[in-house]
């Protein structure tokens, strides 16, 4: 790093050139944005930007947005977006508004990677802290990363779920615990899923305190702060209420994504499962897989207590493929962590094949999709196929990072063992 | 998937136990305490969500909710064993020109005759004197008793049965009452078969309705041949299936463009309302009319065989809808042309020949045709012209309702709630003994609440039918629980599960459950293995310290 003005004039440079990049593709090809909100891949039913226009619209009319049953997101989105000039009309607010949210997450996402909680945590330092990324280079491979792109150009409200729970992570590091918890419970209030990110975040948290005022006690801490994430969460429940007079938003937000009544196809796992599920054992199932989903969270912050930034970024890579509505947004959360690791990046064994599975996916995804829907030449265990390829490359990177991290502090203990092949038994 | 699941929970696991592994073939360091109170904290922090949340959200949600089902009772209906279906039918005699002690003692005479005759527990005739000098009051008596019948003193033993109300006018010979003492007389053995025969049509009918359910075999009348069966048989089948409410459509075909209007409305007041009006009890109808032009029907030859009348309907075209709102449909065409029916000289025996007049035939369980001829320029069809095919539906109706052919018309109509009340009460019951049969056979089939709710409805209603038989509210409560019987029988939620074996349950969870179990349990039984060596060696290692 060569001086903080020059760092400032290419941070600005770098967030200029993204902000362009996305004015340019939302201007050039105006067709873009809504060819991309209709992709089942970006577009899930609870992130949809094409629902929002019909909940914006019945909230517009004075009608209940959850009736009908199409609009499965967050109240407050509501009053947000009726302050912006109509999308149809004056479509370059709401472009402004996504790239913003873009770059604020590319911003926490710097300052998070700038932290260097990644290679050295207060309990953990890895011995190949030396080699690593500026966080100039994490915000850029975020903010220049198609899925992220695509995220964006969809206009999904899951970038908002995206940005609030990496200032979450950003203000935990930096020691600011209770702002972390407002963020947490924004990130919670607008997906849900983010609520089991609270054990890891808690414990990042408590070993960021600032010196000043530290609170010793772990349980006294953890209260504390769940105590705070309920009193956020009731106040945006609350609000919602407000704005749309009823408790109805409930079951129709969160309630969609813990029964999955909506089974549109999305790149997750669930879709398909529960299309062909018994009846009768629906609910059962729906609760097998939600409690596999939360199942991570336990093991995986007892296992590696030392370094939590790590069990979130797992539990993000775990969220994208066994959520219930999971959509390239996800993935691209999961991918701007991962550069973060770029020191254990030597120890992970296989690179090549995550990344030629993940493409391969991503290619072949649209396509199978185009001939199940629209050619009619395949069925729906041609795009099912795709999702579970798209899933098992995802979770071959995720157990890798984990191998990868987990052998990294092993030689810590074992330095003897440095660079020396070892067999799973 | 399934597997991808587990290959995280195995790296996690596998990982962690790389120091013991690894360490085993070159004499490594041994583990740290604090690596293994870590492996066996994660093994426990999964195995908590399994047992404290998967183990009762298993439960909770698998469990199949069998509400209890009075099974005994609901076989003894099916079967028989709680009702016996009794028609006690009071018949009043109305003798004012006899002597009490006369006519009481007739009366007794016509009972042991009528006793001795009858061979069919289930249908009672009482006779019972009506107070002299109150014909006037006639109607009162009309609400219980079944029959009137009035004693007149005339020449000879002869009887006549009124048309339009239902009284029985007996003529006897004065010298023919019989005595005080007299143990038998012509007169009450006149009397009795005159009244037998009156009901004979219905005790038929009745006895045919439980020959063919699982009613047990005591109360099987022997009485019936089979050829009385047979025409029964038929005439059951002829009939529409029971309904509260019935539909009628009248419509008009023609092939040209005219007529255009009909008087229907007025003829059907005039001509059927009437008859409607009486069946209200019993039934109730909704009416509506209809008028298509350049209507063709399916056989287009100008006499009408006896197989073309089965095809005559143009289904395809007419629109004819089947139901309206659930109550079933009966159909009153009237077919504007000159096409003729031609009947077989030979056909004319009593069952084909009544059926089809030269202009009309009826279709069983649908309803009625009549070929109404018409000079070429008629363009409205006036009441007149109406009467006599409104005549025919009206009498088809009846016949379509299940109407018995003998009597008169308040008879008929009495019979006809017996009877539709005795049909629902065996059909509510053989559904109940189905019920009770099918969650006997399939102990895995759930049983929701509103099932058990409805089987103590029907039960409860069955058991106000059984005791009021012969009455108007029998009718009623057979009608409720028949109707309870089958929503119970045809409960959504049950029919889904009907065949569920226990085998299809391991297809059902073992892909999921399989994959994500293995793990698991190997590693908590790998995890106990290691903490008994532990407990073992610590406690060789405490004896050998005492030892030295």
């Amino acid at each position: 790093m060569n001086g903080g003005k020059v760092t400032l004039g290419r941070t600005a440079g770098l967030y200029i050139g993204a902000a362009v990049l996305r004015l340019a593709l939302f201007t050039v090809f105006p067709g873009l944005p809504d060819l991309l909100t209709g992709r089942v891949e970006i577009s899930t039913p609870v992130t949809s930007f094409k629902r929002l226009q019909e909940g914006l619209f019945l909230y517009n009319h004075n009608v209940s947005p959850y009736d009908g049953g199409v609009y499965h997101q967050a109240p407050l989105f509501l009053p947000l977006f009726s302050l912006l000039p109509s999308s149809s009309s004056f479509p370059i607010f709401t472009y402004l508004l996504y790239i913003v949210v873009d770059l604020l997450s590319a911003n926490a996402l710097q300052k998070i990677a700038d932290s260097g909680e990644a290679v050295s945590s207060a309990l953990f330092t890895s011995p190949r802290r030396e080699k690593r990324w500026s966080g100039l280079v994490i915000a850029a491979v975020y903010l220049f990363n198609p899925f992220t792109i695509a995220t964006c150009l969809g206009r999904s409200t899951s970038v908002f779920t995206t940005c609030a729970v990496l200032h979450a992570i950003a203000k935990a590091i930096s020691g600011a615990p209770i702002s972390a918890m407002i963020a947490l419970s924004f990130a919670s209030y607008l997906s849900m899923y983010p609520l089991l990110l609270l054990p890891p975040l808690l414990l990042l948290s408590y070993d960021r305190q600032p010196a000043l005022h530290t609170q010793k006690s772990l349980l006294a801490f953890t209260l504390k702060h769940i105590s705070v994430v309920t009193g956020v969460l009731s106040t945006l429940f609350s609000m919602s209420y407000l704005i749309t007079g009823s408790w109805e938003f409930l079951p129709s937000t969160y309630g969609v994504q813990l029964t999955l009544s909506d089974l549109t196809p999305n790149v997750g796992l669930w879709w398909y499962f529960f299309v062909e599920m018994f009846d009768s054992f629906r609910s059962f199932f729906l609760a097998v897989f939600w409690l596999h989903l939360s199942s991570y969270v336990g093991g995986l912050c007892v296992r590696i207590r030392t370094q939590p930034l790590v069990v979130l970024t797992l539990l993000l890579g775990i969220f994208a493929i066994f959520k219930p509505y999971p959509s390239i947004a996800d993935m691209s959360l999961f991918l701007a962590m991962v550069p973060l690791y770029r020191h254990v990046f030597p120890l992970m064994r296989y690179t090549f094949v995550v990344a030629a599975v993940v493409m391969y996916a991503t290619f072949l995804g649209p396509a199978f999709y185009h001939l199940w829907i629209y050619a009619g030449s395949g069925n729906a265990n041609f795009f099912y196929a795709i999702t579970l390829v798209w899933g098992l490359g995802l979770s071959l990177m995720v157990c890798d990072l984990t191998f990868a991290v987990l052998r990294d502090e092993w030689e810590v203990e074992r330095p003897e063992m440095v660079g020396k092949e070892i067999r799973q038994i | 998937m399934a597997e991808t699941t587990t290959d995280s929970v195995l790296v996690t696991e596998s990982v962690a136990k790389y120091d013991g592994a690894e360490t085993a073939r070159k004499q490594p360091p041994p583990e740290k305490p604090a690596d293994v109170r870590r492996r066996s904290l994660v093994i426990v922090s999964f195995w908590l969500i399994v047992l404290c949340l998967g183990l009762p959200i298993w439960w909770q949600t698998t469990t199949i909710y069998r509400a209890k089902l009075p099974l005994d009772d609901m076989l003894d209906w099916a079967e028989g064993r709680a009702c016996r279906p009794v028609f006690p039918l009071r018949i009043s005699v109305e003798a004012n020109d006899l002597q009490q002690q006369e006519a009481q003692n007739l009366l007794r005479l016509t009972q042991h005759a009528l006793d001795d005759l009858n061979d069919f527990s289930g249908h009672h005739l009482r006779l019972q004197l009506s107070p002299p000098g109150r014909q006037n009051e006639s109607a009162e008596i009309e609400d219980t008793s079944a029959l009137t019948i009035r004693l007149l003193p005339g020449d000879s033993p002869a009887s006549a049965l009124h048309p339009y109300s239902s009284i029985l006018d007996i003529t006897y010979p004065p010298n023919s009452v019989p005595t005080q003492t007299s143990s038998s007389s012509a007169l009450a053995t006149y009397i009795a078969g005159q009244l037998r025969s009156t009901f004979a049509e219905e005790q038929a009918i009745i006895s045919y309705l439980l020959s063919t359910t699982s009613f047990s075999n005591e109360q099987r009348p022997q009485g019936l041949t089979p050829e009385a069966a047979e025409s029964l048989a038929k005439r059951t089948t002829r009939s529409l299936k029971y309904s509260p409410t019935y539909h009628l459509t009248f419509s008009l075909f023609t092939g040209g463009h005219q007529p255009s209007s009909w008087d229907i409305e007025a003829a059907v007041d005039e001509f059927m309302r009437p008859v409607l009006d009486v069946l209200t009890p019993i039934h109730n109808f909704t009416i509506d009319t209809q008028i298509q032009l350049y209507a063709a029907p399916s056989v287009q030859s100008q006499v009408l065989n006896k197989e073309d009348l089965s095809s005559f309907v143009n289904a395809a075209e007419w629109p004819l809808s089947p139901s309206i709102g659930g109550a079933p449909t009966v159909n009153f065409i009237a077919y504007i042309g000159n096409q003729t029916i031609g009947l077989p000289p030979t056909d004319q025996d009593a069952s084909d020949g009544a059926l089809a007049t030269s202009q009309s035939w009826l279709v069983p369980q649908w309803g009625t045709v009549y070929l109404l001829p018409l000079p070429e320029d008629t363009t409205h069809v006036s009441v007149l012209t109406l009467k006599q095919p409104l005549l025919t539906f009206t009498s088809h109706l009846l016949s379509l309702l299940g109407t018995p052919q003998s009597g008169s018309l308040p008879l008929r109509l009495s019979t006809l709630s017996r009877i539709r009340s005795a049909d629902l009460l065996l059909r509510a019951s053989s559904t109940l003994g189905s019920l009770a049969r099918l969650s006997l056979a399939l102990p895995s089939i759930s049983i929701p609440s509103s099932v058990a709710d409805g089987v103590a409805k029907t039960m409860a209603h069955l058991r106000l039918a059984c005791d009021t038989l012969g009455t108007p509210e029998a009718l009623y409560h057979a009608r409720v629980a028949e109707q309870e019987a089958e929503r119970a029988f045809f409960e959504k939620s049950m029919v889904g599960q009907l065949y569920f074996p226990d085998e299809h349950k391991i297809a059902v969870y073992l892909p999921l459950l399989g994959p994500v179990g293995v793990p698991l349990v190997m590693g908590l039984l790998n995890e106990l293995k290691a903490w008994r060596k532990r407990r073992r060696e610590a406690l060789e290692k405490g004896k050998a310290k005492k030892d030295t």
